[in-house]
């Protein structure tokens, strides 16, 4: 028996017992709608988190941290400063290294005037697609053009509706830096007063001079260093730029990723850093230690920063460069290695989905195996008068295989249409409770051509393995007993 | 000496009952050679219907053997019995066993499924049988709008359609009347005489004396009277 009639013959007997036919595929139709509904849900959940990935480029971003004392077996630490950068920008695959720098400013725009911390970055970092969504305007073209970038939220806070009306438009731009001579004025200013009363107290204990001279000078020390801070951070001067808004992104957007309110070229940014100390003591220290304290450009090659941003050139491999960096002393973090995990968890979240799928598509297993059991017990005088014209075991069987892989496979086309239209539904009631939220409202199913592949595959595949016993039972029919006469 | 086409030896086939065997079959020897055109005749339930089985390869004997073409049944397994009946015999069942929900032509069809027979030759093929029997009219109807009668030559027709070597017919002639029995026993006869070797159950003596030149008497389960007649071996 050829191929060709065991079709036409299955498909006659299926014709047949229609009703019976139309409820075992309802069955198969159920599980595998279930089970597509369910997986391109996954899929979509995905797929979205995917394309927010790709959109920002996280995936090409490498984030740089020096490592805790604690971290290190090592008796010295790797410090993050330009000579690392350096290093870690000729690993090869690194197409770009920027430390995180951060400035606190003060912008003022017409009367509304607002602190805000700032960030440089050079304008190759500002070209990735971190920015490819600006608000408006464009990104500043060179690293020393005058041109700042600046979020939508200082915009709201500055009392701005229309991120378009700021778009070249003037700034001020002001740091308040401390000058090294103001500290040591303070601390040298009263000096004569408190030389003239310690040598009269002096003068009326003479015996202890030497210890009392000491606890002397320690105290004074003491008392000079902190007027010197006082007077360092007190005394602390403006200095102000004006700069042009070319353009303005959102922040929020972005994740986890660090951007602060207001984006300044790295040159342009290092002349508010340059001129003088920040607000931030520590960094007196730092400039002491490196024995540049008097010297007003900080920008030495033994600065420290906490953070540095690498970008990987398109199609490197994240791997290495991670390697790499980590073999010379670093922390790293990746959205790569994050995108992995979650890539992991979504394994496991489609395998359960799955399961339920499976387990529908089981349930409508029981009814092939019943429809088949009974239309075989019904056919058993027509399955014998088959063997009698010569039809062997694997004529019978394999008729009723087709029988059950039909019910299968259009039971499963059923399903992957009806499971497409329930995720439409689906989509079309969760945009709308998106919008409603206030949510921009994205694709939540998706259904990749071998989530349709596979669940045809097991529509056909459950449907086969179900048609497998009563197909067995149905070849070993006696063909005598079955044609008796009734 | 030459063995015969087809013969059996001391073949049995009982049936296990709850208290008693029946011995449906016992110990049959018979032989037939190729061309003949045997009449088995017996009172009910002396196993001529089981003989027929047993000789068709649809039944297993309880023991002994059954030789086609000096090829041992017992040695054969399911799938050669089954081509055995796909490409050699052709079968009229006393119940004519019919499949109700097609129709008289593809019921003829359906025997040329499992000999190889292209599709394209079929319908054609069948069409022929049917109004070489006389009922190429009837051809769309199911079994069920037939009467015993028609029923009967579409059996007929399904068993020979494929042009078998032997035909088994277990009273091909129990529903018809005198004219429709006296057509079919002229083509069988004639079918006959261009080779096909007929076994077939009757109850009818004289019947049996017209058109066969041997004739088989069971009496429970044994053939009791072989006679040979010489006046048809012309
Ligand atoms: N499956 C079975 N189980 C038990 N007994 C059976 C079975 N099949 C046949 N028999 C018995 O075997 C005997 C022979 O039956 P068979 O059908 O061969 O008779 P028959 O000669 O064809 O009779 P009829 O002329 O009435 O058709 C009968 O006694 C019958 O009851
Ligand atoms: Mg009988």
């Amino acid at each position: 028996m050829t191929f060709r009639d065991l079709i036409a013959t299955a498909t006659g007997n299926l014709w047949r017992m229609k009703l019976r036919s139309v409820l075992t595929f309802s069955g198969i139709v159920i599980a595998i709608a279930a089970f597509v509904a369910m997986l391109s849900f996954g899929a979509g959940m995905q797929r979205n988190i995917a394309e927010q990935f790709e959109k920002l480029g996280l995936l090409s971003v490498i984030q740089v941290y020096p490592k805790n004392t604690q971290e290190t077996d090592s008796s010295t630490v790797a410090e993050l400063n330009n000579a690392a950068l350096e290093y870690i920008e000729k690993i090869p695959g690194v197409e770009l290294v920027y430390p995180f720098e951060s400035l606190d400013l003060g912008i003022k725009l017409g009367d509304s005037e607002k602190t805000v911390s700032a960030q440089a970055l050079p304008s190759k970092a500002v070209e990735t697609k971190l920015f490819s969504n600006l608000v408006a305007g464009e990104l500043f073209s060179a690293d020393s053009s005058r041109e700042i970038l600046i979020s939508e939220d200082i915009l709201e806070k500055l009392g701005i509706k229309s991120a378009d009306s700021i778009l070249n438009k003037p700034v001020i731009i002001s740091i308040k830096l401390a000058k090294i001579d103001s500290g040591v004025v303070s601390m040298l200013r009263p000096l004569s007063d408190i030389i003239q009363t310690r040598r009269r107290e002096m003068q009326s204990d003479t015996i202890r001079f030497v210890e009392y001279a000491q606890n002397a000078i320690r105290e004074e020390l003491g008392g000079a260093l902190n007027r010197f801070i006082d007077g360092f951070m007190k005394n602390r001067e403006t200095k102000a730029e004006t700069l042009l808004v070319c353009g303005v992104f959102n922040s929020r957007r972005n994740g986890r990723l660090r951007l602060k309110d207001l984006i300044l070229p790295v040159e342009t940014a290092r002349e508010f850093s340059s001129s003088g100390f920040t607000g931030d003591p520590t960094e007196i220290l730092a400039g002491l230690q490196a024995g540049n304290l008097f010297v007003a450009n900080t920008d030495s090659p033994i600065k420290d920063y906490s953070q540095a941003t690498v970008m990987m050139e398109p199609n490197a491999l994240y791997e290495p460069i991670r390697d790499s960096i980590e073999a010379a002393g670093f922390r790293t973090f990746s959205f790569a290695e994050q995108f992995k995990e979650i890539r992991q968890f979504f394994r496991y979240f489609n395998l359960a989905l799955g399961l339920i799928g499976i387990i529908a598509l089981m349930t409508a297993s029981l009814g092939i195996i019943n429809t088949m059991i009974m239309s075989i017990t019904e056919r058993r005088r027509e399955i014998g008068i088959w063997m009698s014209l010569g039809a062997d075991m694997n004529d019978i069987r394999r008729l009723f295989l087709v029988e059950s892989g039909l019910i299968g496979l259009i039971g499963a086309i059923g399903g992957v249409i009806f499971g497409y239209l329930i995720s439409r539904v689906g989509s079309l009631v969760a945009k709308t409770f998106m919008e409603n939220e206030g949510v921009p409202p994205m694709e939540i199913f998706h259904i990749p051509i071998w989530l349709v592949l596979t669940a045809l595959l097991f529509g056909v595949l459950v449907s086969l393995l179900a048609g497998y016993y009563p197909a067995n039972r149905a070849a070993k029919i006696d063909p005598v007993v079955s044609l008796r006469n009734e | 000496m030459n063995k015969p086409w087809l013969y059996t030896d001391n073949v049995c086939r009982f049936y296990q009952r709850k208290t008693a065997v029946v011995k449906a079959v016992d110990s049959v020897s018979l032989s037939i050679e190729c061309g003949d055109f045997i009449s088995l005749i017996g009172s009910s339930g002396s196993g001529k219907s089981t003989m027929l089985n047993l000789l068709a390869g649809l039944d297993r004997p309880t023991s002994g053997d059954i030789f086609f073409e000096d090829k041992s049944f017992s040695n054969m397994d399911r799938q050669q019995l089954s081509s055995y009946r796909a490409n050699k015999v052709g079968m009229v069942f006393q119940a004519f066993n019919l499949v109700p929900h097609l129709t008289a032509l593809m019921n003829v069809e359906l025997a040329l499924y499992f000999n190889g027979t292209p599709k394209s030759k079929r319908q054609f093929l069948s069409e022929q049988m049917l109004s070489q029997l006389g009922i190429a009219d009837r051809s769309d109807h199911r079994p069920a709008d037939l009467s015993g009668g028609e029923q009967q030559r579409v059996a007929i027709a399904r068993a020979l359609v494929k042009s078998p070597d032997i035909l088994f017919a277990d009273e091909p002639t129990g529903n018809l009347d005198e004219k429709n029995t006296n057509d079919i026993m002229a083509l069988l006869s004639e079918l006959n005489k261009q080779g096909l070797t007929i076994i077939m159950v009757t109850h009818d003596l004289t019947l049996a004396n017209n058109v066969s030149n041997k004739i088989m008497q069971m009496h429970y389960g044994q053939i009791v009277d072989q006679e040979r007649k010489p006046n048809d071996l012309s």
